[in-house]
């Protein structure tokens, strides 16, 4: 109800985010070739395309992670990235581009229980790991009262980097259920907000806490 | 980032063999390579990039013969909360805890931070648009240019691959070099062990002595005598995700014996060898503190644009002397 007055339909945003995990192709039946879009039924066929028709190009690779809860099989390229797979391969838009180097926390999510910026990890990498997107957070009742205190508190203006503070201070919650305001500051210090609503980050969080804590939602 | 071959090394011999290959660079967090590739700084694009991070058994920490033994692919968000480093070694420790970002800490590894290139503007310029002296060019860019960054200790010079020699005043501002430099630490490389003093070197997309195919494997710090103070400080002009400007260790053991290292002033990071003569044996007064502070700059040849450095360091050394 909260939510709403701030002009956010909030059941909404969550339920795309699990409209968007529950659309993730768990496997791909048809797999692209990235150079000339010929399509394929398996893996084994674009490589054999690859060597007949692309020889000394580099082949994509076969990659299988467990994204938000639901195991993945995926044929990208090695150059890509986490980023790049997430929205282009499953549709996962929630971890955002901005600085696309490592230096502005937008494109965090969880990979292995750890904090990670998308965008510097490289999808190869990641084979057999477990990632967590804003989405999964989004879907899981466990954080409604975080989700709940962001928007109470107006913890964004444009919001655009607010996935990757969200998902930094989910991941500061796993390992730290009750932060203070100093460990809130420091788990954040790597997500940078162009709007300036760092304030109010350690406000929701904090409050967010208490209600996690004490196991009932503020809005109930 | 263009098309590369992708390869998650199962073993050292494995990493090694397929690094001896021209156009072959190594990733462990990929914290320095990634965004190199994305700016397509180098000469050349790799054709392979060989993960480290499936190496197993090179993430360890424990103490063994004497020593506190760190595994390359130690993470520096392990490093910076593990009770073990943080006993021994607090100013490590320390440092692993104000590198780059929460999230970066959690990615990057140690042997990634020692090995890093330096971070010179002209150097990482996108699309290698200054071909400077470290990347095969013929000279350095940033000595007639902007250096406010660079060495106050004058240039690095190298053998190029034409043969001749070349220098270059880009910092190193690993991290974690001056703790374990005052500490005396020593790396361990697939090849040999070397004191983390001969350890650090200026070459050509290089900033260490590892000859290609080399890897560095563990980091070994001897335990330091009991009683022995330490502390690290850094200067930057942003709290998070930003280089150290200049870097300070200082420990002090026990009978009065003083070690300084300095990163981010030199091409290398180096020990304040005249401080540490000047303090050695003496009990620490705030004149004496001066005084070495003072010292660790002595022979610096500041830029035009750097001499602000020269202050910082000696206000590191000072502050950091006195707050022990």
């Amino acid at each position: 109800m909260e939510a709403k007055k701030a002009g956010i339909s909030l059941q909404d945003a969550c339920a795309q985010a699990g409209a968007r995990i529950a659309a993730m192709p768990a496997k791909q039946k048809i797999v692209t070739c990235p150079l000339c879009a010929e399509q394929f039924l398996s893996y084994e066929e674009l490589t054999a395309h690859y060597l007949a028709e692309h020889p000394g190009c580099v082949a994509p690779v076969k990659l299988r992670m467990t994204v938000n809860g639901r195991d993945c099989s995926l044929v990208v390229e090695p150059h890509l990235t986490l980023k790049e797979v997430l929205q282009l391969h499953l549709g996962l838009t929630g971890a955002k581009q901005m600085c696309d180097r490592g230096q502005c926390g937008s494109c965090t999510v969880i990979l292995n229980g750890r904090p990670t910026l998308s965008c510097n990890t490289l999808a190869a990498d990641c084979d057999g790991k477990t990632v967590e997107t804003v989405e999964g957070i989004a879907v899981n009742p466990k954080w409604q009262p975080l989700i709940d205190a962001y928007c109470r508190w107006d913890a964004m203006q444009c919001g655009y980097c607010t996935p990757g503070f969200l998902v930094a201070a989910k991941a500061l919650l796993d390992r730290n259920p009750r932060p203070t305001e100093q460990d809130i500051k420091e788990a954040l210090s790597g997500n940078i907000c162009i709007c300036g609503t760092y304030p109010r980050h350690s406000q929701a969080i904090l409050e967010a806490v208490t209600y996690m804590v004490k196991g009932g939602a503020p809005n109930a | 980032m263009r098309p590369f071959n992708h390869l998650n090394a199962a073993s050292l011999e494995e990493a090694s063999a397929a690094l001896r290959e021209p156009g072959a660079v190594a990733m462990a967090g990929g914290g320095d390579l990634l965004g190199a590739l994305k700016d397509d700084i180098a000469r050349e694009y790799p054709r392979l990039v060989v993960n480290l991070k499936t190496i197993p058994g090179l993430d360890g920490i424990e103490i063994r013969d004497g020593k506190l033994c760190l595994g390359a692919l130690c993470l520096l968000g392990d490093l910076s909360r593990n009770e073990t480093v943080r006993a021994v070694a607090p100013m490590v420790a320390d440092a692993a805890a104000k590198c780059a970002s929460p999230a970066l800490r959690e990615n990057t590894t140690l042997g990634g931070n020692l090995c890093q290139l330096p971070r010179c503007w002209y150097f990482r310029k996108l699309l290698n648009r200054f071909d400077c002296a470290r990347k095969g060019g013929e000279r350095c860019f940033a000595m007639t240019g902007d250096n406010r960054y660079h060495s106050v200790f004058g240039p690095a010079v190298f053998e190029g691959c034409d043969g001749k020699k070349h220098a270059c005043i880009a910092v190193n501002q690993a991290e974690l070099a001056p703790g374990l430099l005052a500490l005396e630490a020593e790396v361990v490389t697939s090849a040999r062990t070397l004191p983390i003093g001969e350890f650090f070197g200026v070459g050509l997309m290089s900033a260490t002595v590892l000859e290609p195919g080399e890897l560095v494997t563990e980091v070994r710090i001897p335990l330091p005598p009991a009683g022995t103070r330490m502390a690290y400080k850094r200067f930057s002009f942003r709290k998070s995700i930003d280089f150290p400007v200049v870097n300070v260790a200082v420990a002090i053991l026990p009978g009065n014996e003083y070690r300084i290292a300095l990163g981010g002033v030199a091409p290398i990071p180096r020990r304040a060898a005249a401080a540490e003569a000047l303090l050695a044996g003496k009990e620490l007064t705030p004149e004496l503190a001066a005084k070495a502070g003072e010292a660790a700059v002595e022979g610096a040849k500041p830029t035009e644009a750097n001499a602000y450095k020269l202050q910082l360091v000696k206000t590191l050394v000072k502050r950091e002397l006195l707050a022990l």
